[in-house]
């Protein structure tokens, strides 16, 4: 009698699966909190890893990086050098960013002023107008625009885009438009800020639309309805109520876009004009980004036998990486916000 | 069936006539003909799914709004029929008001809220505007909740506040009709009689149609009850009389707890 009792409760439990010994929920802990930490492990050793690499030029080129705009890697054939802050660059070195940091901000913002509302109007469009029996079509549309590789989109620009604004859009507004500012001055031959930011604001609104029009069915309904009971229009149930309600969700939406767009590097580099030392005068004329200025210097750059040019293109990465980071955040952050008053 | 009963009152303010409703092929309401008499409360009843929050959503051309639903017959609102060709689904929205089963205040501002709805129509005075707040929120019994906080967010008010919110935002468009689906449905049960409270103070001003899941509600705040079964408009009675002598043997089964 007691032997059997001892059996059977001893006997099954040896036999559990191991799965079950070790308990399911620890496993699934466990990987899980693995997974997360290795993920943002990553990002902190990037950072760390580009900031040591970086180091030299940071105190070589001081705030030089953000204020100055000749990017000169220095004579590389001759034997002089110039030491600064304990750091040796090659004669004639200058490592300013100015240039590339004001084309990656504009570029962005530009085509953040397009993508934007063009954005908002496609997700109200699909939510409330186009008929249920399409909206899988234009859903799937929108998906496979996120689909196209960018460089995809940067030889639509150079075979399309770029020849389109140099020879009839840039010659047409600077002639007729030229007083109004930012239009006036010599076209360019297409490639510059404008052809980047058409391409950046095609490129960033599947997104957009995909999250916007998350949002305002995530909302939408019961506000919607609440205000056509009240005697609205539904434009104005979508203006007045809808819309205000998910600001918070849209604007976070427009940051992650936002956030891209500023490294985005292929479709840019192939449009941009690739402007060194010189600034936009105008929507028409070449401009250069960080990410895009890091891909085309980067082979002169190894070139420069004290390594500064390629640390300082590292810093220019560093500074990228910290300004995306931080946009992020902070749509992460206005999101999450956006989803706790939702619940309340 | 087709059941056109009228309770015996002075004017009837809502008189629906063969009224169907389809969602696509599926028929959720067949043929239900009731009348609504002015300044009294109507409660409908039945199980879930019976088609009660169908028929409610009729009655202000809320399928409107859902493409692939489809109303036929006739809704008379003093007489003339809210579907007819020309007649224009906002204004008719405007004099037919509606609270919801989940409480769905914007998130704006208490004050905000109970004013969209006058906003819309043209009223920008703020004094006016202030005035029409007091007054509605006073008849949804909420003013002397809010009355020193109403630029506060609707969303920091608890559920039975927000509810009763709704209502105050409704009243504020001065419908002539207040339709009610399971508007206590979400709430605890002081709530809910904060709210069964009310509805009996809105007769004086409104005509209300509530969809209910709870009989006692039903015969606590209605002056008349109609009971619908699978789309079907059963028995349409006083309160009373469905409660105490149903004429129907299902109305009798549901009100004595035999359908779930």
């Amino acid at each position: 009698m007691d032997s059997n009792l001892g059996y059977a409760g001893g006997a099954p439990k040896a036999r559990l699966p191991l799965l079950q010994r070790i308990g399911t929920q620890r496993v699934v802990r466990f990987l899980f909190g693995s997974a997360a930490t290795i993920s943002t492990l990553v990002i902190v050793l990037m950072l760390v890893f580009l900031g040591i690499y970086a180091f030299p030029a940071i105190r070589f080129n001081g705030l030089g990086i953000l204020t100055q705009s000749v990017w000169n890697i220095g004579d590389q054939y001759g034997s002089g050098h110039v030491v600064r802050a304990g750091i040796t660059a090659m004669q004639g070195a200058q490592f300013g960013g100015l240039v590339f940091v004001f084309g990656t901000v504009v570029t962005a913002f530009v085509a953040m002023l397009f993508a934007v509302p063009l954005s908002l109007l496609v997700a109200v469009a699909l939510v409330y107008r186009v008929p249920p029996r399409l909206r899988p079509l234009v859903n799937a549309v929108v998906e496979l625009m996120a689909g196209v590789p960018s460089v995809v989109y940067g030889l639509w620009g150079i075979v399309v885009l770029v020849p389109f604004i140099g020879q009839r859009l840039g010659p047409w507004t600077t002639e007729h438009l030229g007083f109004l500012p930012f239009l006036g001055g010599p076209a360019g031959s297409g490639n510059g800020l404008l052809a980047s930011s058409v391409l950046l604001s095609l490129m960033a609104m599947p997104f957009m639309v995909a999250t916007i029009r998350d949002v305002i069915l995530a909302q939408e309904k019961s506000i919607f309805e609440a205000s056509m009971a009240l005697g609205s229009t539904s434009w104005q149930a979508v203006t007045k109520a809808v819309m205000p309600s998910v600001t918070n969700g849209i604007f976070a939406a427009v940051l992650v876009a936002l956030g891209r767009a500023l490294g985005e590097t292929m479709a840019v580099l192939m449009v941009c004009g690739g402007a060194v030392g010189i600034f936009a005068q105008n929507i028409f004329q070449s401009v250069n980004t960080i990410a895009a200025v890091i891909v085309s210097q980067l082979e002169s750059a190894l070139t420069d036998p004290t390594g500064l040019a390629q640390k300082s293109l590292a810093e220019l990465a560093l500074m990228l990486f910290v300004i995306t980071l931080f946009v992020n955040i902070v749509a992460r952050l206005i999101l999450h916000g956006a989803d706790r008053s939702g619940e309340a | 069936m087709t059941t056109s009963i009228a309770p015996s009152a002075t004017h009837t303010k809502l008189d629906i006539r063969a009224l169907n409703v389809y969602y696509g092929a599926f028929q959720a309401i067949q043929n239900a003909s009731l009348a609504v008499p002015d300044h009294c409360v109507m409660a409908l009843i039945g199980p879930s799914g019976c088609g009660k929050s169908t028929f409610l959503r009729a009655l202000n051309r809320m399928h409107d709004l859902q493409p692939g639903t489809r109303v036929e017959g006739k809704v008379l609102l003093d007489g003339s029929d809210i579907y007819a060709p020309g007649i224009d689904a906002v204004a008719i929205r405007h004099r037919i008001g509606m609270v919801f089963q989940r409480p769905n205040p914007f998130p704006k501002s208490i004050f905000d809220n109970v004013a969209y709805g006058p906003r819309l129509h043209g009223t920008q005075d703020k004094k006016t505007l202030m005035e029409i707040a007091e007054r509605s929120l006073r008849s949804a019994a909420l003013w002397d909740e809010v009355k020193d906080r109403m630029d506060k967010s609707a969303l920091t008010l608890s559920g039975g506040q927000q509810q009763r919110l709704c209502i105050a935002r409704c009243l504020a468009v001065d419908p002539e009709v207040v339709l009610m689906d399971e508007p206590a449905s979400a709430l605890d049960p002081i709530a809910t009689s904060k709210i069964e409270d009310l509805i009996d103070g809105l007769k004086d001003k409104y005509t209300v149609v509530i969809v209910t899941h709870s009989m006692q509600q039903a015969a606590r705040i209605s002056d008349f009850t109609a009971f619908f079964l699978m789309g079907e408009l059963v028995e349409l009675s006083t309160t009373s009389e469905i409660f105490t002598k149903p004429k129907d043997k299902r109305t009798e089964d549901y009100i004595t707890g035999r359908y779930g």
